[in-house]
């Protein structure tokens, strides 16, 4: 079975660095997956995302009509994004910047206020991760234990506190419990 | 005393094919006799512009190249960039050099290419059948210009040596001629200073070279050799505009 | 085996530098521009060349220059800039040099778009270069193949003195996939016989492309065309994927043939027997596989992400059997649903039921 995986937000906000490091842990735990940016004029400033499509064998479409999960960091986004998702997908949104989340279906959605949890680690550049970190627990079978080698390569030497910082990050996002509904 | 040869760079069993008066034969074995007397025979390798120059290959004792139309200095400069001791030139005429292949030519310039181009100037298309080129004279005569080369219709002959000394990748760059023996000797030495700059890893050579086109300008050689020095060199006046070993 | 998460782009780029390619010429264009940059910065600390061209005439007569003088060049570019390249390739054609280009494409005619597009099949196997020639074309489905025939670019383009094309488009070029960098069997391929190395203690040579007579050119193109017939006799490759028993065979090329595979995946859960024969040599055309597919599918249906390019080749090959289409010329990959609509409203005139 495929799964595809959106995520979505401002450019700079490093959604498509959490699309990769994401892609990594599948292929990590033996996966077949893809990572697939929009690309072009939206790279400079506005509205970024990336598709991660994952399965068990060789990925076929690599960029689908219909979305299994959606994490999204903005507004933008949100609106742009969430009619495509199925009716039995998953959308996480980052309550911190999206105010209005009406959605003309009923779909699970799971709000984090992402951002403020960012700010409350002292940097917001870790909002990607801490997103990260909220996702990982809709994959039960996925094994994100070489999420902090994956960190820790994205930084150089000197900069270790920054990758320290990251992991925490994650950690953070992985606590996060959502609201049962 | 000095006894005339065929230069080693020139091959025996061919003779030139130009035709009477035309500037080519003299430029060729001037280039050659260059390329003999600073011992570049062997690592010599030449890329081959289309018109009149293109025969050039028939002519030399030198690995060959025949490049599309303007795309001489940009072959050369991939082939001077994985074969950086080897000496590499272009033989090129204006049309092709200064018109079509204009900014290939003027990126040799730019990036500093190490090579060496000669470029003919013959102030019109040889090979074609005599029409207008870049270095057509305001007010000349040419198959495409029959009421004679007007500025408003097709702009203004472009100073070529000029513009390539203006680039901060020449090394050399200059204008001679070959309508007196005087200025044959000339010629040759510009030549040479434009290959000395390669060998020595300066920078671009150049020189560009006035020279008869009797058939196309409908005179004969001694008309024509009469008609650069009064005409042709008035526009395009000789001289060496750049020579950084000189500096 | 060390997989690692790689581009589609980057694939290239470094299978191209440990296949030996010492000499890169490029301007850059969306969606291939990181192809240059990856080069630009791995080639000159390994004291190979790379130059920023002035213009895509440029980088390909460089390639020119550094082949016919026993370089190993390659440059790369997208849909609009290739064209620029039409003249320079029918002149490596001729003179018969080995150079590797990577297409990967976008949208056109014209400036067209930058997102990914299949519209440059044509471009790319017809060519738009004057005189009778033939490009070797590679056209890779995933990132991995994006390695494995980057390599065997390099050697085919040697072994045949002949340019040869990666066409890639902007989907897999942009997409991140595990792949792994590993050694090629392929041999080298020793030029000292032909290229232009200095006419020291010989005869000199010249690479060209003008012949003096008709008759003489004649010979020239016949020649051509010896080696042409050799190339579509040994280095034809395919995929097939259940087409042992399929009444209808989707034919796709390149990464649209990844989207082609679910909807096969998905007709067959629905019964209908359906296969997918993927072109990966788009010339030599795998024309005679077809034809022999032929005698027993009932049904052709070529999706391609263009407006019907590579169809005219299969038709070539099928000989009147029935041929299908489906396409777009850009914007979002068919979708799977839409080749297994298509599929079926093809398969209503073979099964009653559908």
């Amino acid at each position: 079975m495929e799964k595809n995986i959106i995520i979505a937000g401002f450019g700079g906000q490093g959604v498509l660095l959490c699309g990769k490091i994401l892609a990594k842990i599948f292929m990590l735990n033996n996966k077949k997956v893809t990572w697939y940016p929009c690309y072009g004029s939206e790279m400079r400033g506005g509205a970024v995302n990336c598709e991660i499509v994952v399965s068990d064998e060789e990925v076929t479409s690599v960029h689908k009509k219909q979305t299994d999960i959606l994490l999204t960091l903005n507004e933008i986004s949100f609106k742009k994004l969430s009619p495509n998702v199925k009716k039995d997908g998953i959308i996480i949104a980052n309550s911190s910047m999206i105010k209005n989340t009406s959605l003309n279906k009923a779909i699970r959605l799971i709000k984090a206020p992402i951002s403020d949890m960012a700010l409350s680690l002292g940097n917001i550049k870790t909002t990607n991760i801490i997103a990260l970190g909220v996702l990982s627990k809709l994959f039960d079978n996925i094994d994100f234990s070489g999420i902090s080698n994956i960190i820790k390569d994205l930084f150089p030497k000197e900069k270790s506190m920054l990758a320290n910082l990251n992991i925490e990050a994650f950690m953070l996002g992985c606590k996060f419990k959502p609201e049962a509904i | 005393m000095q006894i005339y040869k065929i230069p080693e760079s020139l091959r025996k069993d061919t003779n030139f094919t130009f035709c009477a008066g035309c500037g080519h034969g003299v430029a060729i074995r001037s280039l050659c006799e260059c390329i003999d007397e600073l011992n570049l025979r062997e690592k010599a390798l030449a890329m081959v512009g289309v018109g009149c120059s293109a025969f050039l290959y028939h002519f030399l004792n030198i690995d060959s190249l025949e490049c599309p139309h303007g795309r001489a200095t940009a072959e050369a400069a991939g082939a001077k960039r994985v074969n950086p001791d080897k000496f590499v030139f272009t033989y090129q005429g204006d049309g092709d050099f200064a018109a079509i292949g204009l900014t290939e030519s003027f990126y040799a310039g730019i990036r500093g290419e190490n090579i060496t181009t000669i470029c003919i100037n013959n102030n019109n298309y040889g090979m074609t059948g005599g029409q207008m080129g870049p270095t057509t004279l305001i007010g000349q005569v040419t198959t495409t210009t029959p009421y004679g080369r007007s500025a408003e219709l097709n702009g203004y002959p472009l100073k070529i040596a000029e513009h390539i000394a203006m680039l901060e990748g020449t090394a050399f760059s200059a204008r001679v001629s070959l309508d007196s023996v005087p200025n044959i000797i000339k010629a040759k030495e510009a030549i040479k200073k434009a290959c000395e700059v390669q060998v020595k890893k300066l920078g671009f050579g150049f020189v560009e070279i006035l020279s008869s086109c009797p058939t196309n300008w409908r005179m004969t050689p001694y008309e024509a050799n009469e008609h650069i020095r009064e005409k042709v060199v008035k526009e395009f006046p000789l001289g060496i505009f750049k020579n950084i070993l000189e500096k | 085996m060390t997989l690692d998460l790689i581009k589609g782009n980057i694939a290239i780029a470094q299978a191209a530098f440990d296949a030996g390619c010492n000499s890169y010429f490029a301007y850059p264009i969306t969606p291939q521009s990181e192809i240059g940059e990856y080069l630009g910065a791995i080639m000159p600390k390994a004291n190979r060349v790379y130059v920023c061209a002035e213009s895509e005439i440029a980088s390909i007569n460089m390639c020119i220059g550094s082949a016919a003088t026993g370089g190993t060049p390659m440059t790369s570019s997208s849909s609009c800039a290739i064209s620029l390249m039409q003249e320079g390739l029918s002149y490596a054609c001729a003179q018969e040099l080995p150079i590797v280009v990577a297409s990967v494409m976008r949208a056109g005619p014209g400036l067209g778009n930058i997102y990914p597009s299949q519209a440059d099949y044509n471009q790319a196997v017809k060519g738009g270069g004057n005189g009778d020639y033939n490009i070797i074309v590679l056209a890779p489905g995933n990132v991995q193949e994006c390695i494995d025939y980057t390599h065997r670019a390099f050697y085919l383009a040697k072994k045949y003195r002949n340019p040869v094309f990666i066409l890639s488009d902007g989907l897999i070029g942009q997409m991140m996939e595990p792949a792994e960098f590993t050694k090629y069997p392929y041999e080298d391929i020793d030029n000292s016989d032909w290229i232009l190395s200095g006419a020291k203690g010989r005869e000199p040579r010249i690479i060209r492309s003008l012949s003096e007579t008709g008759e003489m050119h004649h010979e020239r193109v016949k020649k051509l065309f010896q080696k042409y017939k050799t190339i579509e006799e040994n280095e034809v490759l395919y995929k097939e994927y259940f087409t042992d028993d399929a009444d209808i065979i989707v034919v796709s090329f390149g990464s649209l043939s990844r989207n082609v595979k679910g909807a096969v995946k998905k007709c067959r859960e629905q019964g209908i027997k359906v296969g997918a024969f993927r072109p990966v040599t788009l010339y030599p055309f795998p024309s005679k596989k077809l034809y022999e597919l032929s005698k027993t599918a009932k049904k052709f249906i070529v999706a391609e992400m263009n407006m019907g390019q590579m169809i005219n080749d299969v038709k070539v090959a099928v000989k009147g059997a029935d041929v299908d289409f489906i396409g777009r010329s850009a914007g979002d990959w068919l979708d799977i649903d839409e080749i297994v609509d298509c599929v079926k409203e093809s398969a209503g005139g073979i099964y009653a039921n559908i």
